[in-house]
């Protein structure tokens, strides 16, 4: 019950940084979403021992390893577009495919050579 | 009353199919047994079998909805887990994870233009490469549709692990980092959990790139998108 109560705390400390995420990203008109911003101030929290992390430790494991949980509603929604994914719909599956391979592929390559250069001058 | 008693049933509905692809996706590792596919391809089959609109079970799936806000701040977490491989190899990984922002926009946008696909489900293509909850914001704030955005984001991981060995035989990738780079990038979290099955290294080295990545294509993707379209 103790951790529970715990956990419950560490994941109103998220969504008050995703709060003041949100906050920032309205008052500054940013693009970037006010939950990456949130994501970014909670990182600069962490990182200067601002808080504990004790204070969100718990709740945040917990959280990151059932993510996918998470997405299912959203994801659901497919329910509404159905008709897309038939007939031609299938490129967009190809598209996809496609064009994460060369994410994959590029950004891959990309940073192997930037760490074999760093590497290299290491030796 | 009535609404209180669906959003319960809609919330308790999905948790437990979730937990019983989860038990099932730890005996069958596989991309297509993980919960994400296989539990929102149930919960579709029993709100067509039932006739449920997607709208009455969003009274309550707009409660775990609510939580993907606090879910992306949580990412802070592995990320500064991660920090001192951050730290030693932030340049090499942020040049890996920009250039491949860039294509990921760039390729979708372009493949999706020149196969004549309409301009919403572009939109909601565009991110697709970035964890599904910063995903569905980008795409929601191009004018595509968050479902779409997640079911292409669900895809590019899946994909993505199934052509991860080929994708490394063809472009040479033989180092720990530029693998877990280009699972990250590419991949986000699905990619990151297959990363990590062969290696903590490869996992950080994903688990930092699908970080940055969903920061980078959130600034970006609005600039390309605009500058292409």
């Amino acid at each position: 019950m103790l951790k529970l109560g715990k956990i419950i705390t560490h994941i109103a400390v998220l969504y008050g940084i995703f709060l003041i995420g949100n906050w920032i990203q309205l008052t500054f008109h940013l693009i970037i979403p006010g939950s990456v911003i949130g994501m970014i101030l909670l990182f600069i929290l962490l990182y200067t021992k601002s808080i504990k992390v004790s204070w969100i430790e718990d709740g945040t494991r917990l959280f990151v390893s059932h993510l996918t949980l998470f997405f299912i509603p959203a994801t659901v929604g497919i329910v509404n577009y159905l008709q897309l994914f038939t007939g031609e719909g299938i490129l967009l599956i190809i598209i996809v495919l496609i064009s994460t391979a060369l994410v994959m592929g590029i950004s891959g390559v990309v940073s192997q050579w930037f760490v074999r250069k760093k590497e290299m001058h290491h030796e | 009353m009535n609404n209180i008693v669906i959003g319960l049933l809609a919330i308790i509905g999905t948790l437990i199919v979730y937990l019983f692809m989860w038990k099932l996706h730890r005996r069958i590792l596989l991309p297509v047994t993980l919960p994400i596919f296989l539990g929102s391809i149930v919960i579709v089959l029993i709100l067509l079998i039932f006739h449920i609109d997607y709208d009455t079970y969003m009274i309550g799936g707009e409660w775990i909805n609510q939580l993907l806000g606090p879910a992306v701040v949580a990412l802070a977490y592995p990320l500064y887990q991660q920090r001192d491989l951050l730290k030693r190899l932030f340049f090499p990984i942020l040049m890996g994870t920009f250039v491949g922002a860039v294509v990921g926009i760039m390729s979708g946008v372009l493949l999706a233009k020149w196969l004549g696909v309409e301009e919403f489900i572009i939109y909601s293509l565009v991110s697709k490469s970035v964890t599904t909850p910063v995903s569905i914001v980008i795409a929601d704030s191009l004018g595509g549709a968050m479902p779409l955005a997640a079911v292409f984001v669900m895809l590019a991981g899946m994909c993505g692990v199934l052509i991860a060995p080929f994708i490394f035989k063809a472009f040479k990738i033989d180092h720990v980092i530029g693998r877990g780079v280009g699972i990250g990038s590419a991949s986000h979290a699905i990619g990151t959990a297959r990363a990590m099955e062969d290696g903590p290294l490869g996992g950080s080295a994903s688990t930092v790139a699908m970080v940055l990545s969903a920061i980078i294509v959130s600034i970006i993707a609005p600039i390309l998108v605009e500058w292409m379209i």
